[in-house]
């Protein structure tokens, strides 16, 4: 595996409340574990606030974990000294759902681009020119993109320039964070094929954080779904998709519009809305929603056991 | 015209008729929505599906009104809301409608909420103003209100603040305010987009009912074809400011007919079934000064020809069940066409 994530946990404190605030403890990864191979897209899917970004952010060290081991290409990232974190850094690149508010809008995209290079001693003059503009062309931009400036660009042009950053240093893994979720259907797609090109071609993996199923079932092989900090079911795409075996899961399946009227309409499932992660259910954090809780999901947080090749769930009931 | 002639003139909620809005850019004015048509049925969702930029919103706002004073103008067209012309009337007069017989949602119901006034005096103010309740009436509507739209423990929330709750909570609010005067009409623009999808089901379902039992007419726009699908009867799909095909729902997913529809769909990766062959849409959309005269969707169609030059009508197709605007599929379905259903 290239990438191993064992056991991330992190806590966030807060201030919260008025007049007098008081810390609270948000609980935002609590356990996670997922791998990723070269190649290989792994999507990470929940609702807002179920830890997903926290998650890529953890494994590459944005933000330092309290708990767990994350190992790339067999090197320990958490433990990494600076010279070595920022020799990983440069084949663990990440690409932002607004590439706008990533930008310098006052940079020229030829320079952001080449910045990275002289930061990682990699090529400086006219040998990184060249480069950038040969990712400028494999990304599907003009040479003139060079000279201009980001405002200049549209939301699906700005999305290939933030990938273009993310491969000037040609990374062996990419982070996606909701890469294609501020783009209309057509460029989205337009984007999608980029990246499955690049998958292909250079053996690229990826860490695939979205909230659109449709568009982690296109791209990822495998797929982790996260409630409230845990993952709490993974496995092959096709399969997590096709049959569901936590509720919650089957939930988020359901509620996914599909378009396709003959398809009966979701029969709303579920009641009330994630509840906060500041202070999280006992035992399993889906029980109060959950059709299928008994006393034992009340009490006890259930495990993530193997329930067949290459799935697992975290749930009593399902079998 | 019967994909837009469902309702009689008196019966329809909301009748529009040769709609323009023209945007003034660069002290040009252009027009962002060409010579839209339809009526709104009581009781019937109408879908307008397009991307960015489309003119959707744009007609909504032009229907409700609201455009920008000295950069938006309605250049042709009428708008009938509940049988009252609003295209002629003047603001003050407008402003008795708008609240009173038509009502609208938006993306983020932060934006359109008051931060520092309690929800519950935000649902009664349209009730005291536009229905001359005193504030203890209209209080105990607003709490009615906030219990329609399953707002759970109604009355201790009525004093809450906005911040106070979550997104699909303001939603509610905002649906609650937008009907708190019983309007015949809900434009609904992207109401579920900035929602996670188990809350989106909720609302979605929320605007269901009220459609039903109320027999309200809601205009839902929204980029999702997955929700047209699931919460719309009839469908029109805007690209360019022209619509370029309207039909009911069922016909429309079985067999989408404009080269801009089918694109759409086959450009939209979908969780039901695995698609390995995504299509994008060559290009990108157009801006305003861009958009080319004749057929707007010409520069990226595969059935592109010379008489797209000429701007094509948008014909009836199908003996009349459904419309498209394109020269080469109007030829193709000729032989479907009644003679005089050309016009």
């Amino acid at each position: 595996m290239l990438l191993d994530v064992v056991d991330l946990a992190k806590t966030f404190t807060l201030r919260q409340g008025w007049p007098v605030p008081t810390l609270v403890d948000v609980r935002a990864l609590d356990g996670v574990s997922f791998s990723v191979d070269r190649s290989e897209a792994l999507g990470v899917v929940g609702e807002s606030g179920c830890g997903k970004s926290t998650a890529a952010r953890a494994a590459l060290r944005l933000i330092e974990p309290d708990r767990g081991r994350v190992m790339f290409d067999g090197r320990d990232v958490l433990t990494a000294k600076p010279a070595e974190l920022r020799a990983l850094r440069r084949r663990m690149q990440i690409v932002f759902q607004d590439p706008a508010s990533a930008r310098d809008p006052r940079q020229r995209v030829g320079s952001a681009l080449m910045e990275p290079l002289a930061v990682h001693g990699v090529a400086r003059g006219d040998v990184a020119r060249k480069r950038v503009l040969a990712i400028l062309d494999e990304v599907g931009l003009p040479k003139t993109a060079f000279d201009r400036f980001p405002h200049e660009f549209s939301g699906g042009q700005r999305q290939r320039i933030g990938i273009a950053r993310a491969l000037a240093l040609e990374p062996d893994l990419i982070f996606a964070d909701e890469p294609v979720s501020a783009l209309d259907v057509s460029v989205q797609a337009q984007i999608l094929r980029l990246l499955d090109e690049l998958k292909q071609r250079r053996r690229l993996a990826f860490v695939f954080v979205s909230h659109d199923l449709g568009v982690v079932r296109h791209f990822c092989e495998r797929t982790v779904v996260m409630y409230l900090g845990r993952i709490i079911e993974s496995g092959p795409t096709g399969q997590i998709f096709d049959a569901p075996k936590h509720p919650y899961t089957k939930v988020l399946r359901e509620a996914s519009p599909v378009p396709d009227p003959a398809v009966a309409k979701a029969k709303v499932a579920i009641e009330g809305e994630p509840p906060s992660p500041v202070a999280p259910p006992p035992g399993c954090h889906f029980h109060p929603r959950c059709p299928l809780a008994t006393d034992i999901c009340r009490t006890q947080a259930p495990a993530l056991r193997d329930i067949a090749p290459g799935r697992r769930v975290a749930c009593h009931h399902a079998s | 015209m019967s994909a837009v002639s469902k309702a009689s003139d008196a019966a329809a909620a909301l009748r529009v008729e040769g709609l323009t809005t023209s945007l003034k850019i660069d002290g040009v004015w252009r027009d962002a929505v060409r010579d839209v048509s339809f009526a709104l049925a009581p009781g019937e969702t109408l879908a307008l599906v397009g991307e960015s930029g489309c003119g959707k919103s744009l007609t909504a706002m032009t229907v409700m009104g609201l455009l920008p004073k000295g950069v938006g103008r309605l250049s042709a067209g009428r708008i009938v809301i509940d049988g009252v012309e609003t295209s002629t009337l003047a603001e003050r007069d407008f402003g008795k409608v708008r609240g009173d017989s038509i009502g609208m949602i938006f993306q983020e119901p932060m934006t359109s909420l008051n931060p520092v006034l309690p929800v519950g005096f935000q649902i009664a103010e349209p009730l005291m103003q536009h229905r001359g309740l005193s504030r203890r009436q209209a209080m105990e509507r607003a709490r009615e209100l906030m219990e329609l739209v399953r707002i759970p423990a109604a009355a201790e929330r009525l004093k809450s603040y906005p911040h106070q709750f979550s997104g699909g909570m303001r939603q509610r609010v905002m649906i609650a305010l937008a009907i708190a005067c019983s309007p015949k009409v809900l434009i609904a623009d992207e109401p579920t987009t900035a929602l996670d999808v188990t809350v989106q089901a909720q609302v979605l379902d929320l605007l269901g009912v009220l459609q039903r039992e109320r027999g309200l007419g809601v205009l839902l726009i929204t980029h999702n074809l997955g929700v047209v699908a699931t919460n719309a009867q009839r469908v029109m799909v805007m690209y360019g400011g022209d619509v370029v095909e309207s039909a009911d729902v069922g016909d429309f997913f079985a067999k989408p007919l404009h080269p801009y529809s089918r694109a759409l769909l086959a450009a939209m990766p979908r969780v039901d079934r695995p698609t390995s062959d995504l299509a994008p849409i060559p290009g990108q959309v157009p801006t305003l000064a861009e958009l080319p005269d004749g057929c707007r969707f010409q520069s990226r169609c595969p059935l592109r020809e010379e008489a797209c030059a000429v701007r094509p009508p948008l014909t009836p197709v199908e003996g009349g069940r459904r419309h498209v605007r394109c020269v080469v599929l109007a030829r193709e379905l000729a032989g479907d066409l009644p003679r005089e259903g050309t016009a």
